[in-house]
């Protein structure tokens, strides 16, 4: 079987777009992504979107449905794929299987999404077989608090500081302002993170992701197809999709069995340890990642659980530079959800595009330099994961 | 003022027994997985013949991490009027293989730190829309800390 190749990326820019109907937002993301990869709507053989609860998809995650109507009903095969914040890349994976498997030879991956205000609230199930219900009824931990628990962790643990996790928001927020798609360009310095309200001890309001407006598309082919459009094609490695392990310690409702394996989030690992298998490399042969910051704790734990360095490796790594785009281990040259904000189901598609321009060399001062390999990985709700890795 | 009238945050998952409180769960005797709250079925893969029994855990445990929420969070959360900021956290329960979400039953929710010995209590988190108390489990800090 021949690779798959990424021939076109598009996004419409992050930010809150209170008067734009979320169809034109998707519809700026998807004429970017074809006329990048040089195609017409109607070469496109089949759609996998990434399906919301938040918006569009007429209340029924048929948010690929929508794009289809708008940009012309040719009768092509939709596929609208859930996995809460992991499936603009869980979507990737199964156009990525189509096209690998002959299925399909060219075919649309799209996200795009229209976030309610405020944090991220639970499903409004009163459901007490429902354990967000039950955790929120019974105790009342939000999203923030979760990450919130999981930090001060961290810092027993490895004595990581708070000065430490503001350093990470400074930094993400350094490159972001090199990106025109990032909704947060301003520069911040270390007092100013220091001085924004706690949220949840010991996260502040800049080291937490808000929620953003935005879409993002993208252009997969059979390389055959590719080599008739472009001399340098970017060429999809691997993905991968995981579900979290029965015992990796992270109560997701009420309780869980303690843990055994180093890392909290298992359906992270397990998609990022199969995805580097099936790139055929370690972790440390990445030459950048888009990674999964909500918050900046990601940023530190998630390299140390995936090996691409050593368990509290991390802070020393963030405060000589290796993690900039021209470090020794470049994470999120976008600027990170943290610039961005989190559009939830758009999110993994717009890192996708990240690796792949990065990888084409089009990212001016927030280029990581000759990026050859680079790899997108996130998670969501129900214990979702996936990775995907890009090559030259 | 008269008393307020008590309801439980959700029925079934805790109860005031002979030995004090406890939460309501259940335990695999094949594999020993804990469960809260009770589960028909064992989610341990390498579980080859589930064997699902009532269980109860507590009192006492140990705090794996600990938060203090700075904001109000949303229905269904219920909360003190005027709001005062809580603390919530893991657990992990002695001798029982439960990692635990609870709240804290503190005054001083920032000086609660990771690692310190908690016990299980029955204790109000606030009033519902009618006014009605709301009592669930919670984790109370030990005095003699050790």
């Amino acid at each position: 079987m021949g690779e798959v190749a990424v021939l076109g990326l598009g996004m419409h820019p992050w930010g809150k777009f209170p008067e734009k109907p979320l169809n034109d937002i998707c519809r700026v993301a998807v004429e970017a992504a074809l006329a990048d990869a040089n195609i017409r709507w109607r070469d496109i053989e089949a759609v996998a979107a990434a399906s919301s609860r938040f918006s569009g998809g007429k209340g029924w995650g048929l948010n690929g449905n929508d794009i289809v109507e708008d940009m012309g009903s040719t009768g092509l095969p939709v596929y609208n794929m859930s996995a809460g914040c992991a499936a603009g890349a869980n979507a990737f994976s199964v156009g990525y299987t189509m096209v690998k498997s002959g299925v399909h030879d060219v075919v649309l991956v799209v996200g795009g999404e229209k976030m309610p205000k405020g944090f991220i609230q639970t499903s409004g199930l009163e459901d007490p077989t429902d354990p967000e219900y039950l955790r929120q009824r019974c105790v009342g931990l939000p999203g923030p608090g979760f990450w919130a628990l999981l930090t001060k962790q961290r810092m027993a643990q490895h004595g990581t500081t708070e000065e430490d996790l503001a350093a990470v928001c400074v930094k993400a927020h350094e490159i972001g302002t090199h990106n025109e798609n990032a909704r947060f360009r301003q520069l911040f310095t270390l007092e100013d993170v220091l001085n924004s309200n706690m949220v949840n001890d010991p996260l502040r309001l800049y080291e937490i992701c808000p929620v953003s407006d935005g879409a993002a598309a993208i252009v997969i082919c059979s390389e055959e197809y590719a080599r008739r459009k472009t001399s340098h094609p970017i060429f999809v490695a691997s993905t991968a999709v995981a579900t979290a392990r029965f015992d990796d310690g992270l109560p997701r409702g009420l309780a869980c069995v303690p843990g055994t394996e180093g890392a909290h989030h298992s359906e992270a690992r397990i998609a990022v340890a199969k995805a580097l298998e099936g790139a055929g490399i370690g972790p440390k042969e990445l030459d950048l990642v888009e990674l999964q910051d909500n918050t900046v704790y990601y940023e530190l734990a998630f390299p140390e659980e995936w090996g691409m360095c050593e368990p509290g490796e991390s802070e020393s790594l963030l405060h000589a530079g290796e993690t900039r785009p021209n470090g020794r281990m470049p994470i999120n040259p976008s600027g990170g959800f943290l610039s961005f904000g989190e559009a939830t189901t758009a999110q993994g598609i717009f890192q996708i595009c990240e690796v792949g321009w990065q990888l084409r060399g089009e990212c001016g001062p927030r280029q990581v330099p000759g990026a050859q390999i680079g790899m997108a990985q996130s998670i969501g709700l129900g214990g979702n994961g996936t990775a995907v890795v890009l090559k030259r | 003022m008269t008393q307020a009238e008590t309801v439980l945050s959700v029925e079934g998952l805790f109860a005031q027994t002979a030995s004090g409180p406890r939460l309501l769960g259940s335990s695999c005797a094949r594999c020993k997985s804990a469960y809260f709250p009770r589960s028909e079925s064992c989610h341990n893969p390498d579980c080859s013949d589930p064997e699902m029994q009532d269980a109860q855990f507590g009192p006492y445990g140990r705090l794996w991490s600990v938060t203090t929420q700075g904001y109000q969070p949303p229905a269904p959360v219920i909360t003190q009027e005027p709001y005062s900021p809580y603390a919530v956290g893991f657990i992990d329960l002695d001798d029982q293989p439960l990692r635990v979400v609870s709240r804290l039953r503190t005054d001083s929710p920032d000086e609660v730190k990771v690692g310190c010995r908690v016990k299980l209590v029955l204790a109000p988190l606030g009033l519902d829309d009618e006014g009605r108390e709301v009592v669930s489990w919670q984790f109370e800090p030990m005095e003699n800390d050790e």
